[in-house]
């Protein structure tokens, strides 16, 4: 056998740390190389039989909707996927199964595939704040509705499904157990992700109002498809913890966003951009939230609600709490922004009942 | 099975046994398994079970493997130094091969060191003093790993991966190995331990030791191996050597802890041989047997003697006085905040300082106490909740300490054991101070009723705006301490809200 020298060690050693050196040093195109698929990506739902429009305008031009093009281009060409013709711009499903109102819901938008294209990398981000309440507590998303999701984006063709969150308190892994959500996922052949520190980046916000970049979780910004799937819940200054909030799960130093958080919220969501919102009050935390803890402040409302559009979603939720969607800061804010539309009156939405 | 084999063997125990101590400590690390097996070996620990009941006056049941650790020591010797002990190993991989026969000698008297550190942290144990058994080699051992060991590598292993991760081709591998090793060994959150530096220094002093003299530590300092000396002056197992003996000195050079005794022909004390069976191979003559005799192997100059326990009783109370006298004993930190349950006053002369709960603590918030609760407490559990808070569902640390310094409480319970208070400090304070919204405190709070309310507060400033912010008020009947809300708190530095020892209790 040839013996290895110290020598001979090193040299090895120190060509492969000045590669190694070389390649980290090519460093903010971490961002560019990722989205290449992405437009890639685009391309094919533009080739798709559902989808209406064949350019690559980023309005679903389909249903008539008020959003706005943003005032620059955004990096992200990451946009709400065209609408079948006839389906509602929002859907709200009532019934006492979670699954089956969850698949309506989605039905009535114009079903899954309108989202998951065949090969995806899918990306279900539900609310597993903490490890401290099971799901009947309503302080993390239900786990029916999320293994849900996961069904149907494999359904779909989906290439792999991932669901996670970065608890505010304790581990993933305890969170994870605690809600219920990781026995559900897996038993839906999802996997759970424990958010790493190596996979957070600082990233440009480009038509960021407040901040103009932030430590955001990159698999977030390079999955083809982020599904955002809240719990309704009540939150001290926000006032409500809806989808908009939930965003901040994907970003690192939260406590920063603190310091105008409806804005905040609004800016994150503009760079984030999920395209499909599914919001669970299955279960309604309505006081001492986010973190409940209380099964006198939980409301059982067996309502779903799926949107493209995360402000609609956001807005129609408001109203389940009894208020109006420019109470809450980051919905007004989002909408200002030109993320999606507040004014319910304007959009057409289906509630079925299962 | 011939001696040489028997010597093989020991050397296969010991690695074994150095995996099985590391292996338990990785395992139970951050208590990602409940019931957390950390405390399993410290109950092995005859030293540390004689001193906490001798402290506490009352039966541990607890410490029953450590009866069996005596009984075993009383036929078999010394065995758990050279065959077990997981810093024992570490000190014979450490120490040179060359150092048999050449290293100095310190006069053998030394080696009553160890014994009159046994005496002085038994005599303290009686007056409810357990600051000593911070020299005890698995307090050392566990200690080391988890605050120095599993920190470093957590901190090594998460910086290759963040720079690794920036190389494209490399993060597909990268997060097959992330998600392996943060689910079975890392943490979540970096840790860090006030004390870490000390502690190394400490852990390196004793394995340095090693290069010069082989097993030092063993011969002349460790009370525990003090203890099992004592107890094995009257084992049954021990070394003989035969007439055909022709003095050639091989065995003496090639003890590890220096006991062959030429000028007793050859003979070593059953107090201080290990059973490492070093001595037997080396043999030209296979004068070397070990069997069995229950004479009890006095006349070393270093016995323990009476004088010496005279003199350690002395030496305790001496001690104890001078450790009293500190001021901090009468003017309390208020931020000297004790793991849920665990009372100030008993603490100190329960806890055997093994750290198993700082070790299970999974938001590393528990930290080894160094100067807060002055010598007295060094290395006590203390939590410092911007390093971690107390976890609302978690119990792992009175579930896993072995003496019940920190008492075993289901969840509901620990929740009616408030750890302090949390008091808002309202010039740094966001919303008191006028400097904008925050309520991160409010919105962290993680009781069903939560502790702090807001309340919206309006101030006129100078140019005759008025300002209206919603302030937290903490509502201190209910706050149970955990800290959270110190630990989230977004201003810079130390928290806008700090929990503190209940100022009305």
């Amino acid at each position: 056998m040839k013996v290895v020298t110290r020598r001979v060690f090193l040299r090895g050693m120190m060509i492969l740390g000045a590669g190694a050196a070389i390649a980290a040093c090519a460093p903010k195109s971490v961002v560019v190389p990722t989205q290449e698929p992405k437009p890639a990506s685009l391309t094919k739902i533009a080739e798709a039989p559902t989808s209406v429009p064949a350019s690559a305008s980023p309005e679903p031009a389909a249903t008539g909707t008020p959003i706005q093009p943003s005032a620059t281009p955004v990096v992200k060409a990451r946009t709400p996927s065209p609408a079948p013709a006839g389906a509602a711009y929002l859907a709200v499903a009532r019934g006492t199964s979670p699954a089956e109102i969850t698949m309506r819901a989605i039905a009535a938008i114009g079903g899954i595939e309108r989202f998951v294209k065949k090969g995806y990398d899918v990306i279900v981000k539900p609310n597993i704040c903490n490890a401290n309440n099971g799901p009947e507590y309503a302080s993390t998303t239900n786990p029916e509705v999320v293994a849900t999701l996961v069904k149907l984006a494999l359904g779909a063709g989906a290439k792999r499904v991932r669901v996670m969150d970065y608890p505010f308190a304790g581990s993933g892994q305890a969170a994870y157990a605690r809600s219920g959500i990781e026995e559900a996922v897996k038993a839906a052949g999802g996997e759970m992700e424990l958010m790493a520190a190596m996979k957070f980046a600082d990233t440009k916000i480009p038509v960021g109002q407040d901040i103009k970049s932030w430590p955001v979780y990159q698999p977030i910004l390079e999955a083809d498809l982020v599904i955002n799937v809240p719990i309704a819940k009540d939150h001290g200054i926000a006032r409500l913890t809806l989808a908009g909030k939930n965003l901040m799960g994907t970003v690192e130093n939260r406590p920063g966003i603190h310091r105008n958080l409806g804005q905040r919220i609004a800016d994150i969501a503009s760079l984030v951009k999920p395209q499909l919102t599914i919001i669970d009050a299955v279960r309604m935390l309505m006081a001492n939230g986010p973190t409940g803890g209380n099964l006198n402040d939980v409301k059982q409302a067996n309502t779903v609600i799926a949107s493209h559009d995360i402000v609609a979603a956001d807005a129609y939720a408001t109203t389940l709490f009894g208020l109006r969607p420019e109470d809450i800061s980051y919905v007004a804010a989002s909408a200002k922004m030109g993320l999606g539309t507040m004014d319910l009156k304007s959009i057409k939405i289906e509630e079925p009942d299962v | 099975m011939k001696i040489a084999h028997w010597r093989r063997a020991r050397q296969v125990i010991q690695a074994l046994a150095l995996v099985f101590f590391l292996g338990l400590a990785v395992y139970s690390w951050r208590s990602l398994r409940s019931p957390s097996p950390a405390g399993i070996p410290l109950r092995l620990d005859p030293l540390a079970a004689l001193a906490a009941m001798l402290a506490e006056r009352r039966w541990l049941t607890a410490f029953i493997p450590a009866l069996v650790l005596v009984a075993a020591s009383i036929l078999l010797g010394r065995f758990w130094c050279g065959w077990l002990c997981p810093l024992g190993t570490l000190i014979d991989w450490i120490s040179p091969r060359h150092l048999a026969g050449t290293e100095p000698a310190p006069s053998s008297r030394w080696r009553s060191v160890k014994y009159a550190l046994l005496f002085v942290t038994l005599f303290a144990a009686l007056w409810g003093n357990l600051t000593l058994l911070f020299l005890d080699p698995l307090t050392i051992f566990l200690r080391s790993v988890s605050t120095l060991l599993l920190p470093a590598l957590n901190w090594l292993i998460t910086q290759a991966e963040i720079t690794l991760y920036r190389v494209v081709f490399l993060r597909g591998a990268l997060e097959a190995l992330d998600a392996l090793l943060r689910s079975a060994l890392l943490s979540y959150k970096q840790p860090y331990y006030g004390g870490a530096v000390l502690f190394v220094l400490f852990l390196g002093g004793i394995l340095a030791l090693g290069l010069i003299v082989r097993r030092a530590w063993c011969r002349y300092l460790c009370p525990l191996g003090g203890m099992i000396a004592f107890v094995s002056k009257a084992s049954w197992l021990k070394r003989r050597v035969s007439d055909s003996c022709v003095s050639c000195g091989a065995c003496a050079r090639h003890c590890p802890m220096g006991t062959i005794d030429a000028d007793k022909g050859y003979a070593s004390d059953s107090g201080e041989c290990t059973l490492c069976l070093d001595c037997a191979p080396v043999c030209p003559k296979g004068a070397i047997s070990f069997g069995g005799d229950w004479r009890v192997d006095r006349g070393w100059s270093y016995d323990p003697s009476r004088r010496q326990a005279l003199g350690a009783l002395g030496a305790s109370l001496a001690g104890l006085a001078l450790l009293k006298l500190n001021p901090r004993a009468h003017h309390p930190d208020p931020h000297r905040l004790r793991p849920p349950g665990a009372k100030e006053e008993s603490l100190l002369s329960s806890c055997i300082r093994c750290g198993a709960c700082l070790h299970v603590c999974p938001t590393h918030g528990l930290q080894p106490s160094l100067t807060q609760t002055g010598l007295e407490g060094l290395g006590t559990p203390l939590l410092v909740p911007r390093l971690g808070h107390c976890e609302y569902s978690c119990t792992a640390c009175g579930n896993t300490c072995p003496t019940g310094a920190i008492p075993r409480l289901s969840q509901p319970e620990k929740l009616e054991h408030p750890i302090g208070k949390a008091y808002i400090d309202p010039k740094i304070c966001i919303p008191w101070s006028g400097r904008g919204d925050c309520i991160v405190c409010e919105e962290m709070c993680p009781l069903p009723q939560k502790a702090i309310f807001l309340r919206e507060t309006s101030f006129t400033d100078n140019i005759g705006e008025v300002r209206t912010f919603l302030a937290p008020i903490v509502l201190h009947e209910r706050c149970i301490g955990c800290g959270l809300c110190e630990s989230k708190c977004p201003v810079n530095g130390e928290a806008a809200i700090r929990v503190v020892v209940d100022p009305m209790s």
